[in-house]
């Protein structure tokens, strides 16, 4: 009982950070992917820049963080190692060039056509860009989906910068790890499981109120 | 209303060839113009520099002896609204063909009752009334076709730009939208459409321009 009240502790937390993580980046990932279209300008060097930082090794960005964020480190003052928090800005730092690639592209994508189609109907600037942003409304979402995937299954980061303290900063992916190396192979697995089921679940969700979203 | 090119050159961005050359033409609220012309000969290009989309390379563009592209962004988009161009490729909104309808109108700060009555009309004007609340994910091409000229006629525009309108649509169908766009020309909109290789009744009756690789070639009065 106390076990599975652990593992539920554990799973919500996850959610929560990787939540948060994905919504602050969302934040910011989302009006630099619409002002990257609408400038138009450096396309090329802003996608090779974005795609570097989408394969970016999540244990170089943790190892980063850690020196960032230990007593010695520059932001060692603010005591964020070893913190939920930590891990949030690990995470919203990971996904961001995740939701920027794919948002930008999904935006570019649609934005020259639904562009052409408000301007032949007599839309003013604010009318198109209004236009184009509820048009590309669902491949946004399907980004942030993707990077909220992304951070809920990420270790690297949780491991170096959130310490799975028991808990505290424990998720699914470090709690795994650690089960796996005690040899507990059965919580592993039912973690391992619902990690797999939430990442769909939250795929299916979003998508099915982006395809009743009305423009 | 008078749109006028005046000796209007095109050139795409990333190409070296002209897609338009010397184009000196004038098109007029009330008349029916035909462009003919094969694939690549221009057609598309004129008729989106024409509806005032496209900013040629070289020329001038005037709007009742204005230079449009010499115009604030306020008087471009209130010409803009007097003018509309439908797509080959129909081009709709995400939602229902009453979302699509509405579009045009509500853009224009029309009432959402009046814009509704507006739709209903058109909708049946085109016999697709019962589609209203389709999404248009639903529709076939030929319907979506039906829609996008529905949603341009509905705003009621000086001169609409139709660019293929039939090429989706069979014999019954281009019948019938000849006769509603016969219908909008005798009460003053202007009407240009472009289209190569198809069978209409009555098609001499109009103006017709002929454009070889991005010239005029001929017209018929």
């Amino acid at each position: 009982m106390k076990a599975m009240a652990e593992i539920i502790d554990t799973i919500l937390r996850s959610i929560m950070v990787s939540g948060v993580a994905t919504l602050m980046a969302s934040l910011w990932s989302i009006p630099l992917a619409y002002l990257f279209v609408f400038r138009n300008r450096g396309s090329v060097f802003i996608e090779a820049v974005i795609e570097t930082l989408v394969g970016i090794p999540t244990v170089l960005l943790g190892l980063l963080l850690y020196i960032l964020f230990s007593s010695s480190g520059l932001l060692g003052f603010l005591g964020l190692l070893y913190t939920p928090q930590a891990i949030i800005i690990g995470e919203s730092i990971l996904v961001t060039p995740l939701i920027i690639s794919i948002s930008y592209r999904s935006i570019r994508g649609i934005a020259h056509l639904y562009y052409e189609f408000a301007l032949s109907i007599g839309a003013n600037r604010v009318q198109r860009m209004r236009l184009i942003v509820s048009q590309s409304l669902p491949g946004v979402v399907a980004a942030c989906i993707t990077g909220f995937s992304r951070a809920i299954g990420e270790l690297g980061i949780a491991m170096m910068i959130g310490g799975n303290i028991k808990g505290y900063t424990r998720v699914m992916t470090t709690a795994i790890a650690l089960e796996v190396a005690k040899g507990n192979f059965e919580e592993a697995i039912i973690l391992g499981i619902v990690l797999l089921l939430i990442t769909i679940a939250i795929s299916i969700a979003i998508k099915l109120i982006s395809r009743v979203y009305v423009a | 209303m008078n749109i006028e090119l005046i000796n209007v050159w095109y050139r795409y961005s990333k190409s070296k060839d002209w897609a338009l050359k010397e184009i000196s033409i004038t098109f007029r609220s009330s008349e029916i113009v035909y462009i003919d012309g094969h694939n690549g000969s221009g057609k598309t290009t004129l008729l989106k520099i024409a509806s005032l989309m496209y900013r040629p390379t070289k020329g001038f563009i005037t709007i009742n002896n204005k230079n449009f592209w010499s115009l604030n962004e306020e008087k471009k988009t209130l010409f803009r609204r007097r003018v509309v161009y439908v797509h080959e490729k129909p081009i709709l909104l995400r939602g229902t063909v009453l979302d699509n309808i509405l579009y045009g109108l509500r853009i224009r700060g029309i009432d959402i009752e009046e814009a509704l009555d507006i739709s209903l009309n058109i909708l049946s004007m085109f016999g697709i009334d019962d589609l209203i609340n389709k999404p248009i994910q639903k529709l076939s091409t030929g319907q979506a076709q039906l829609v996008a000229i529905a949603r341009a006629l509905a705003v009621k525009p000086d001169i609409l730009f139709l660019d293929e309108p039939f090429s989706n649509l069979d014999k019954e169908k281009r019948k019938a939208v000849i006769n509603i766009l016969n219908e909008f020309q005798t009460k003053g909109m202007g009407i240009v459409f472009s289209s190569h290789n198809i069978d209409i009744d009555g098609l001499s009756r109009y103006r017709r321009i002929v454009l070889e690789n991005g010239v005029i070639a001929s017209i018929y009065e």
